[in-house]
Formats: structure tokens, sequence, C-alpha cells
């Protein structure tokens, strides 16, 4: 397959992130990867003046307490219903917390006026599937459940996550939609990870190159599924792109670039989508390599493709 | 990306910051990068608001890549992009962070690069790049050696590593990042007899400040050929001649027979254990012992080389075809500079 060009701006990040985030991502690995992708301290995170996150725990799967921020605008008073996007983190199901990668969606609370949840959902391996996907159900009831405590408005509830979080945010939205669940005005997923077969041409195409390579990617469906990875025994909520019926999903915006793995079974899931009639907003982000707006949010297409998002958010969400 | 590298400097408080930087913008030169562009990457690496005027006209970029509007502070540190430009980072020049210095001064080359269409990119081509360029006058050579302070009479030699190696043993010397046609690449000069170990890393022959070019491309060579990651580093002395050699192979060599059947011989999954062990020994019960299989199994295969390759690989001649073919084959496929370095070694910590 002919190689594809990464922006130029976004090479010249690569120089930078690759001593943080290496490229292809072994279980050795996965200690560092804990260390050097754990959010930042509160104080930074949360450095923006027009925010403010209040910590609460829920029962997430078999009942764990499971923690949980809800971040709001500064100056909304604590019970005003506002549109809410509950958010899974990215990680490759392996490491990351509730603020990993975070700052752009932190942005749209006091940007769009809402509050945004997140969620410390259990990390594979030590918790293999499905307590990660069922601990992130658990929170969608939680928030369902007690709207009128946490400010939410129930009919302005959005699904939102980046990476293993967005296929975990896509799994959810399957499960909410099979187990007669709350209502979603809409799902967000960033660069969704789908698919545990690998069988795309763009998983292959990017061996060592970027972030999240098809090395990364088997080692984080190895540690969510362990032996059933790639086998029949695997369910469309752990993997969504195993999902036969996408009918009655919500409203659904994807991006994806176009120098990364997930690109091609992004953009089979909105073809998919689109056949049974779901709305769908697509972006195909060229250069982009996985995640790139997390980790150089100043280049140009990460803008782009920032923009892109909150414009939907703003059409879809709120008022 | 300040934070970014913070976290690196947290991580693992000797992983080459200021190299990520040069690499950072070594990229953005390379890939053509528009002036907004270099300014938002500076203002990311740098953690604050970065600009530029020009002609009257004043550019100012966050580190989220968005144009500020307004006049810069009175007071931050600055430099000359050319005769009427000037760019700076906006923090106070009192308490400057640890790597603005670098990062302005590549932005200004960086912006130089881009604004000034008369410049001949080589008149700013970096001293280093100059000293090892075989293609650069003698005379400049010199010059740019003596700015790096290394001197004529001294022995010295080369070492080249991707940009990310790991280190044991930092080269003592000057260093850069240095483009080649297999990407960018950490050279330095240290002393000929000098200790370095780093992984992959290739280290050049010996040579003067006036050979510096060869001692780079057999360095070049060395490196290209290491094929594992956790190995020792390798050494043009090592393979004497056939460095040199190698490295005056065309870039795009043409495929020769030679060449062409030690493709065939490598498709067979036992191909590489297999030649490997056949150059490193003397005869087929040797090579069969290093490649840990029976004599026998090592007759057969001995036998499929010959035929693909048309000569008897362990007579006269054919044993040295047979070794610069492999050596060739494995500069063919080298992925040493394409692979990252694992972080392995700051997780251990």
């Amino acid at each position: 397959m002919a190689s594809v060009r990464i922006d130029p701006e976004l090479k010249a990040a690569l120089a930078v992130v690759g001593g943080v985030f290496p490229p292809t991502v072994t279980p050795e690995l996965v200690p560092f990867m804990r260390q050097s992708y754990a959010s930042p301290p509160r104080e930074q995170v949360l450095a923006d003046q027009r925010l403010h996150a209040v910590d609460l725990e829920f029962a997430g799967y078999r009942g764990a307490r499971i923690g949980a921020s809800v971040v709001s605008p500064t100056g909304a008073p604590d019970a005003q219903p506002l549109p809410t996007v509950l958010v899974f983190h990215s990680g490759g199901m392996m490491f990351g917390d509730r603020f990993s990668g975070l700052d752009t969606a932190l942005a749209w609370v006091p940007d769009l006026g809402i509050r945004l949840i997140t969620v410390e959902y259990r990390l594979a391996p030590e918790h293999p599937d499905p307590v990660p996907f069922e601990d992130c159900y658990a929170s969608l009831e939680w928030v369902a459940a007690h709207a009128t405590q946490l400010g939410v408005r129930a009919d302005r509830l959005l699904l939102a996550g980046a990476s293993a979080g967005a296929g975990l945010a896509a799994g959810v939205a399957l499960a909410a939609r099979d187990r007669g669940g709350p209502a979603l005005v809409g799902q967000l997923l960033d660069y969704p990870m789908l698919d545990d077969r690998g069988r795309t041409a763009s998983t292959r195409a990017f061996d060592g190159i970027g972030v999240w390579d098809r090395i990364s990617n088997e080692t984080g469906w190895r540690a969510l599924l362990g032996d059933r990875v790639g086998t029949d025994d695997v369910s469309p909520y752990a993997a969504p792109a195993r999902a036969t019926d996408l009918a009655g999903l919500p409203p659904t915006f994807l991006d994806v670039g176009t120098a990364e793995i997930f690109r091609d079974e992004t953009a089979d899931y909105a073809a998919r989508l689109w056949d049974v009639g779901v709305d769908v907003e697509l972006h195909v982000w060229p250069g982009a390599f996985h995640a790139c707006d997390i980790f150089a949010p100043h280049a140009a297409v990460s803008r782009g493709m920032i923009r892109a998002r909150t414009d939907w958010l703003r059409r879809i969400l709120v008022d | 990306m300040q934070e970014l590298l913070g976290r690196l400097r947290a991580l693992d408080p000797e992983a080459s910051e200021g190299l990520r930087v040069i690499a950072c913008f070594d990229e953005l030169m390379a890939g053509g990068v528009a002036a907004h562009g270099l300014l938002a990457a500076a203002a990311a690496l740098a953690g604050t608001a970065t600009g530029m005027r020009r002609g009257g006209v004043t550019v100012r970029v966050d580190p989220r890549g968005e144009t500020l509007a307004g006049a810069a502070p009175a007071e931050c540190a600055t430099a000359e992009v050319t005769s009427g430009a000037v760019a700076w980072i906006e923090r106070d020049p009192g308490h400057p962070r640890a790597n603005d210095a670098l990062i302005l001064e590549r932005l200004a080359l960086a912006l130089r690069l881009r604004l000034d269409p008369s410049l001949d990119r080589v008149a700013v081509q970096r001293d280093f790049a100059t000293a090892v360029d075989p293609a650069r006058p003698h005379i400049e050579r010199m010059d740019a050696a003596s700015r790096l302070r290394l001197t004529s009479g001294a022995s010295y030699r080369v070492t080249v590593a991707p940009l990310f190696a790991t280190w044991r043993r930092h080269p003592e010397g000057p260093e850069d990042v240095v483009s080649t046609p297999f990407g960018p690449v950490h050279v330095a000069v240290i002393l000929a007899d000098a200790e370095v170990d780093g992984a992959p890393l290739g280290v050049g022959g010996i040579a003067t400040i006036d050979d510096l070019p060869r001692s780079f491309r057999t360095a070049l060579i060395a490196l290209r050929l290491h094929d594992d990651r956790a190995a020792a580093p390798v050494r043009a002395d090592d393979l004497g001649g056939l460095a040199e050699l190698l490295a005056d192979l065309p870039e795009h060599e043409p495929a020769d027979r030679d060449a062409a059947g030690m493709n065939a011989i490598m498709e067979h999954s036992w191909g590489p254990a297999t030649v490997d062990a056949l150059v490193r020994t003397s005869t087929v019960r040797e090579a069969a012992r290093a490649a840990g299989i029976h004599h026998s199994t090592m007759t057969t295969r001995v036998e499929t080389v010959q035929g693909v390759l048309g000569f008897d690989p362990l007579g006269g001649l054919g044993r040295t075809r047979l070794g610069i073919a492999f050596l060739r084959w494995r500069l063919r496929n080298s992925h040493v500079l394409e692979l990252p370095a694992p972080a392995a070694a700051p997780a251990a910590r």
C-alpha cells in the first residue's frame, strides 16, 4: 500500500510526542504509559477559571464504587438543568484517567454552557471485558437516574469519547438502544477503537508510525479480551464494529485521520450507519495521525478537527 | 507540547529535549510549513505566545495555534529573522524557561528560510551538516569544523543514531540532527578512542576533520546494518573496506542478478538465518551448528542457494559475492531508522 503523507506540522510534532507516547505499545510498556498518559495535576487541568469540577462516585459493574467528575460552568447553579456530555477518556483500554486527553472537552463547558461528566472506568488487563464497558454503561444509567440532582437535562444527554473511549461510547450507545436505556441526543466518536479483528488495510499501514499502531492496538484488544480476541466470542458492546444491526442509533459524529490505523474502520462504521438511516457526520482529516488534536492542538489540521466537533455539538446539543 | 516536554523531562531527565526541539523544527523546515505554523509550533513548545513583526505588520500566535490580536508585550526575548523582521517569545526576559533560547533560535532560522526567497538554504545550513557533507567544498568544511572546535591533526569518529536512540553512554563532542535520504539522524563527532554506547548506534571509521564525511557515511552504513535494538553498536571498523564499499552504493541501486537472487532466497522463512550463518562461518558443518540445524539440512539449503544465485556461495569469490549480496539485502531492508525508540527505559526506574 502506498504510504500516506503525514501533515508537515504534525510530523514535526511527532518528534516531541514520540518521547511520551511511543508509536508501538507492547504489554511491557503499559506501566510506562500509565505514568506518561496520566493527566496533569488537577490545578493544571482545571486552570480555566470559567469551570469547576465536583467529584462523585457511582455504582459501576457489580456495584463497584467508580469515580466520576461533574465539570460545570462557573456561576451556573448546581441544580440548573444543563445539556450534558458524558465522556469516556482515551488510553487504549489500558491507561489514562478521567482527565487524560480531555482539554478540548473541558473547553466545551464554558464555551457551550454545558456540563461534562467524565468517568474513571476500570482498566484492562486487570479488569478485562466486560468491566470497562459495563462501568461506562452504569455511568449512563446513573446520570439519567440522577439527572435532577446532577443538574443534567435528561433530554439533552450526549455520549462522547476518543479512541478507546469512543469505542466504549459506541458500545454504550448500542446497549442503551438494546436495553431500553436512557435516550441520547447523539454520540461523538473521535477516531474510535471499534474492531478487535484488525482486518482493514489502514490497520496494517502504519507500523511504527505516529501514535497507536497495529501492535499497540493488538496490545489493547488482547488486554481487554484475552484469548477471545478475534474469535466469535466477542460482544458488539466491546467491539462495536461487530454489531450487525446499527439501526436506531442516535445522530453520530465521527472523525479520524488519514494517517492512522482506525481510518478504515471509522469510515466503514459511518457507511453502515448511513445504510440504516442514522444521521452521520464524518470528517476524515488529511495527514492527521491518531489523536493529533490531543498531542498537537496547535497544528492547523488539529484546529480544524476541534472546530468541526464544537460546531456539531453547538448544533445538536445546545440552544 | 510544552507540557509534553515537561513530561519528557519528568519521565526521563536524560531524554534529550533539546534534540527533540531541533528535530521538530527540522521537520517543519523540511515540510515547508508557513510562518503561522512555525509560530504556532514555537508557541506550543514554549507554552506561551510567539510573534513576528515584518514590514510593520505584527503576527502573534498562542500555544493553541490561534492568532492573537493586539501588540506584543514591551519586554520579551527577541531574535532577528532578516533585516527588517524580528521574532519573539512572549516571556519576561528576566525569567526564561529551559528551552526558550533554543526555540527562539530555531524559530528565527525557520522563518528566515521560509520568508527570504533569495536565501540559499545552504548558506545557513548548520556547521555540523557542512562538516560531514562531502558535497561541500573543502575550505567550508574546514571552517565549519573549526567553529565546532574540532582540531586538525586529531583523530575522530562520527557516530550516527536515530533521533530517539537509547544512550548508555552519550557521545561527548559536538552533536546535531542531520537530514539523510533515510530520515533525520542524530550525529556526533567524538575522539577516536572515546567510549560511546547506545542502541541503535553506528560508529564510523577513524577520520581527521578532513575525512569527517567518510566517517559519517560509514557510520550511517553501520547504523543501517543494526538489526537488533538491544545489540551493541555496529562499528564500521569491523566491516573494514566493506563499509566504504557499501557507502559508495547509489541510494537506489539497480537490481542486479546477485540482488535479485538474494531477494528470492530471503523469501524463504529460513533465508535470513541460513545466509547469516553461512557468512559468519567457514564450513557447512559450522554454519549448521550456528543456525541450530542438522548439517544435511544446511547442505540442502546451500544447494538451493547455489541454484538460485547461479554460483557456488562457498567457493572462491562466491563467498565474497554472497557476503556482499547479504549486506546489501540488509541495507535494502533496514528498518532501524523507521522504528521509534521504545520508551521502556524510564519505566524501569
